[in-house]
């Protein structure tokens, strides 16, 4: 990593690696990365003072294409390890990245108590309602009717995982839709839930043209949310639960105290006592 | 018609500089992306593209005589579409896409530049600014009858080009 002082204003292509991505053309998730960016580049924020962790999974394999640190960790666990980094670097911006199967399915606990314990992560889950780098399995967040799998030929028959109210109603300060496609929108939203203290979490619309191309349509289907965000949260879970899924926008932002681990005696902690109790 | 603009030479020169440099990036990504897939025509096309926008970003940028262009972060600029006006859509590209559509892609950028630059031309209040805006337009269209003879030697190809009879990625 390039960590010489910036005299110019960073771009979001300095926020890029060197490394080529290999996701299938057409994927969302080149437009996630390309939002992320613009994101960073638009905060100005050092790459030294980003760090962007992972699962497993197609869209978890975004550290290695962002020029900042990174961690591809392991199934189901990006929350766990993004935890652990920011109550330990307090100082970094943390964003941890996801899909729908890794963050809803095996990492689904997680999800629930991250947006409970409300440490200042941004936590950016790229749905395309399939595994795609398994090949195309359903998701928690696959409509019931979805037959194009071999592994469910009739559909699951089950109702979809809800991650908005879900992460709503656990806790999460901050809520938003977004869909890849509008790169520009999804990079001031991620900007913004960056910069709101407390979790925030972005859903981000991402079509797998591989193995959903019926989510080339998503582009024709979403929509910008016509209301201003509330900070209620039974009003935006209302407006959640009503909506058509491609709502776009802020949903939810809340102003809850983002969690600061604190010491016996209250005050907070400092991580070099963490470190030196860790020392061998 | 629209609201005048107070956008200024300089200011001008940014969003251009912008446009080619955005350009010239999201060419080299889908550069990448098919040199990954294997698709070394393609690959080879869309990196001279994106030689050609790095081009035409030097030259915007020749003309600022060595000042600094001012500072416009990214989200600032307020484009009228989606992303700048000549970066054409990522989310359209298939591995096994040919030149044609490629340059049909390119084609529909430049074009969107033509109606970028011809919109400031109406709406310039600054008659230095809309001078220089008409000639970018001109630039532009330059651009459009270019890649229009370029692709002339690629004519559509016939439906099932992308059908791929041994997959990269097949379900299991």
């Amino acid at each position: 990593m390039d960590t010489s002082l910036a005299t110019e204003p960073l771009t979001p292509r300095d926020y890029k690696s060197d490394i080529k991505p290999v996701w299938c053309p057409g994927c969302g998730d080149f437009s996630v990365l390309g939002s992320i960016t613009t994101a960073l580049a638009e905060l100005q924020l050092a790459p030294e003072n980003v760090a962007v962790v992972s699962g497993i999974g197609c869209s978890s394999r975004i550290p290695a294409y962002a020029n900042c640190y990174g961690f591809h960790g392991v199934h189901g666990r990006s929350l766990a390890l993004g935890t652990g980094l920011k109550v330990a670097r307090p100082e970094l911006t943390v964003l941890v990245a996801s899909g729908d199967g890794d963050g809803f399915s095996i990492g689904g606990n997680h999800f629930l108590h991250a947006c409970r314990r409300n440490i200042d992560v941004t936590y950016i889950v790229m749905d395309n309602r399939v595994y795609g780098m398994t090949k195309g399995q359903p998701s928690p967040t696959t409509e019931p009717d979805w037959a194009d799998s071999a592994l469910a030929p009739s559909g699951t028959g089950l109702r979809p995982f809800h991650p908005l109210v879900i992460a709503l109603a656990s806790g999460a300060n901050f809520v938003a839709r977004a869909f890849s496609g509008d790169i520009l929108g999804t990079a001031e939203l991620i900007t913004e839930a960056i910069r709101h203290e407390g979790f925030s979490f972005v859903e981000i619309l991402s079509p797998c043209v591989t193995f959903r191309p019926d989510e080339r349509e998503w582009r024709n289907m979403v929509h910008t949310a016509s209301v201003e965000p509330t900070d209620d949260p039974s009003r935006a879970a209302r407006r959640i639960m009503t909506d058509d899924g491609f709502n776009t926008g802020i949903l939810y932002r809340g102003d809850r105290q983002a969690y600061t681990p604190l010491t016996a005696d209250g005050t907070p902690a400092d991580p070099a006592v963490f470190e030196q109790e860790f020392e061998l | 018609m629209s609201e005048a603009t107070e956008i200024t030479v300089v200011q001008m020169l940014a969003r251009a500089y912008a446009i080619e440099r955005e350009a010239q990036s999201r060419y080299a990504d889908l550069a990448d992306q098919m040199q990954v897939h294997n698709n070394t025509e393609l690959a080879e096309l869309f990196g001279k593209l994106a030689e050609i926008e790095g081009k035409h970003a030097a030259k915007i940028k020749s003309r600022t005589a060595g000042a600094e262009l001012p500072y416009i972060s990214p989200l600032a600029y307020r484009w009228p579409g989606a992303e700048a006006p000549e970066n054409v859509d990522i989310s359209v590209a298939h591995y096994l896409m040919t030149p044609h559509h490629a340059l049909k892609m390119a084609l529909a950028g430049e074009q969107r530049a033509v109606e970028y630059f011809q919109d400031l031309t109406d709406r310039a209040a600054d008659p230095d600014a809309r001078a220089l805006a008409e000639e970018f337009v001109e630039e532009e269209r330059e651009h459009v009858e270019l890649v229009k003879k370029w692709l002339e030697k690629y004519p559509e190809p016939e439906e099932g080009w992308d059908e791929d009879h041994d997959p990269p990625v097949i379900q299991e």
